[in-house]
């Protein structure tokens, strides 16, 4: 290294020499909580090359489909003459019951293509050390990246419910009733698309902080939310409904469709879920269970990890 | 206080491997050089320091706090280059550094404008905003270099920095590293398996084998002077050390050398008297100094 300076084609630039930094050094809080920001930028490609954006503004657009189709049969509604806005309205499948049927296997595979890269990348590149060895701990790490990925998936599922809310507001022929009329969801679709992050990024992180090579751990992801339904199905069929009754709620798809029936009041999508007629809160506690325990082993896997 | 202390340090890894065994040391702000041959206990040392390790029983302070139970506070003034690659490849060093000054806690602005300061001192100019998959190997270590000390810390740990570099990219990275603990103020505990390395830059050697210590000093007591004088001849060392026993020195041959017992001042005189006596060219006389490789002789040959 050159001392003195370095000649450039536009100048010298003169080494000032080392300055010291006295200003703040904020801690761990600091620390985690822009790692955090930093996982869920990176959940949307933000702050990666452009091959990395492909996948979350592809899935971001889709999930964005049912509200703008709902949202176009509500302004035809609206403008129908006499009864048939009414039957249009009806016969719209999309609605906020329905909005996470429609769009929950996006959300599984946007989880299942961003967390790997989330939680693999840094042990694939040997980066941990680099982290353990700074003011967070193991278990904020863990924390951070595992939030990270609970609030994008969040995200992707409410900004177009959101969407679906404004536009029915305004779509209606007096925005006020709209409002009074639309209110009421907003509670029910939050609770739900909490569950639903919670338990699909819960479990997604585990995954992926066990499984470093990506592929592996996308493939296992999908498995993971893709067979247990077809399982479910099988034995509800072949051999009948009480094993079927024990497997569902190791089957995070069914277990979030039991809690969205439960907090709209409405039929499950999988006839299976439907015939087997569990109380809600035991999907509700299914889900619970499933969050808290995939949050924990996923610490445990940083705490035990070797750097 | 002493920078570091170690008390009874033992790291014994599940299977039976004892990397440390009862180290007890204390060491002193400066360039410290950490020396042994692979799988002495270097990086254990260094990871325990950092508290990325338990020890197994005994125990460590840096900066007198302790590694146990005190990890967060001192790491947020100590900086690690770590021995393995640790960098991804697919974001620019800026944005790797000045992600890894966020983790250290500094603000965000803060962030960058260490993150620009530290990679000018390092030698990262254009080329910063690339994407690290693309540099070489040199490039690389600089990133990791720039990434422990971000955050400027007041302890900086390098394992083997100079690991993957051609001579030139060695040479650099010594002189960045010595630049480090002398311009920059901030101790460095350097640890590396080659001796000469160590030797160019540190002015404190810690010598590991088989996880115990073999010997802390200053580097000037390493190669201290020996009693030994040595006569190199183009030719006739046997004759000139038959002179030499004949006039009373127990002189030895060693290859062109002759080896002189060296009390006092006596041999000098003896030995010219009698290369003149002999007509012998000489070469070279002068008193033997220590090599730190002495330290290490017996593992080599074995």
């Amino acid at each position: 290294m050159n001392q003195a300076g370095v000649s450039g084609p536009g100048g010298n630039i003169y080494d000032l020499g080392y300055q010291s930094y006295g200003g703040p050094r904020l801690g761990r809080r600091a620390a985690s909580g822009a790692l955090f920001r930093t996982a869920l930028r990176a959940c949307y490609g933000i702050g990666r090359g452009g091959r990395a954006k492909i996948v979350p503004i592809a899935l971001g657009v889709l999930v964005l489909l049912p509200a703008i189709v709902a949202i176009g049969i509500s302004a035809l509604a609206a403008q129908a003459p006499g009864g048939g806005g009414a039957f249009l309205e009806e016969a719209s499948p999309v609605r906020f019951s329905t909005y996470q049927g429609l769009i929950l296997i996006l959300v599984m595979l946007f989880a299942a293509a961003q967390g790997p890269e989330l939680f693999g990348r840094d042990q694939r590149y040997g980066v941990l050390p680099l982290y353990f060895s700074r003011v967070l701990t193991r278990t904020d790490y863990a924390l951070a990246k595992t939030g990270g990925l609970w609030v994008a998936l969040l995200l992707l599922m409410l900004v177009p419910q959101l969407l679906l809310l404004i536009g029915r507001i305004f779509v209606a022929p007096d925005p006020l009733t709209g409002f009074q009329r639309e209110i009421g969801t907003v509670p029910q679709f939050l609770a739900q698309s909490v569950l639903a992050a919670g338990l699909l990024g819960s479990l997604t992180a585990l995954v992926a902080s066990n499984t470093p090579r990506r592929a592996y751990a996308t493939a296992i992801i999908i498995a993971l939310f893709i067979i247990p339904p077809m399982v479910v199905g099988l034995i509800g069929n072949l051999v009948g409904q009480d094993p079927a009754r024990l497997l569902v709620l190791f089957s995070p798809g069914d277990i979030l469709d039991g809690t969205n029936a439960w907090i709209y009041g409405s039929i499950p999508d999988s006839p299976i879920v439907a015939s087997l007629d569990l109380p809600g809160p035991v999907y509700l506690a299914a889900a619970v269970v499933g969050i808290t325990g995939a949050t924990v082993l996923t610490v445990r896997r940083y705490l035990t990890i070797r750097v | 206080m002493p920078l570091i202390a170690l008390h009874e340090l033992t790291k014994r890894y599940p299977g039976g491997v004892v990397a440390l065994d009862g180290l007890t040391l204390d060491l002193e702000p400066g360039i410290i050089g950490l020396v042994g041959a692979n799988g002495a206990g270097k990086s254990t040392l260094i990871k325990i320091l950092l508290g990325l390790l338990a020890p197994t029983s005994g125990g460590a302070s840096v900066m007198d706090r302790d590694v146990a139970t005190q990890g967060l506070e001192i790491r947020q003034f100590v900086g690690y280059m770590p021995e393995h690659d640790c960098l991804p490849p697919d974001v620019s060093a800026t944005d790797f550094v000045g992600h890894m000054a966020r983790m250290s806690g500094l603000p965000g602005d803060a962030a960058r404008e260490r993150t620009a300061e530290v990679l000018r001192h390092v030698g990262l100019h254009e080329e910063r905003y690339r994407a690290i998959g693309g540099y070489s190997t040199g490039m690389r270590q600089r990133v990791k270099l720039a990434q422990a000390l971000v955050h400027d810390p007041r302890l900086l740990l390098l394992d083997e920095p100079t690991n993957g570099l051609d001579p030139a990219g060695r040479e650099e990275m010594l002189a960045l590293v010595e630049r480090t603990g002398t311009e920059f103020g901030i101790a460095v505990i350097v640890a590396s398996h080659l001796l000469g390395e160590i030797e160019q830059v540190s002015d404190f050697l810690v010598a590991i084998d088989a996880g115990q210590l073999l010997r802390a000093a200053p580097l000037a007591d390493f190669t201290e002077r020996t009693g030994v004088l040595a006569v190199e001849v183009e030719e006739g060392q046997e004759r000139l050390q038959a002179a030499l026993i004949r006039r009373g020195l127990d002189a030895a041959v060693d290859g062109r050398t002759v080896l002189v017992p060296l009390h006092d001042d006596r041999p000098y005189d003896v030995v010219r008297d009698e290369i003149v006596g002999l007509d012998l060219a000489l070469v070279r006389m002068e008193q033997r100094r220590k090599g730190l490789e002495d330290l290490f002789r017996d593992e080599v040959t074995a």
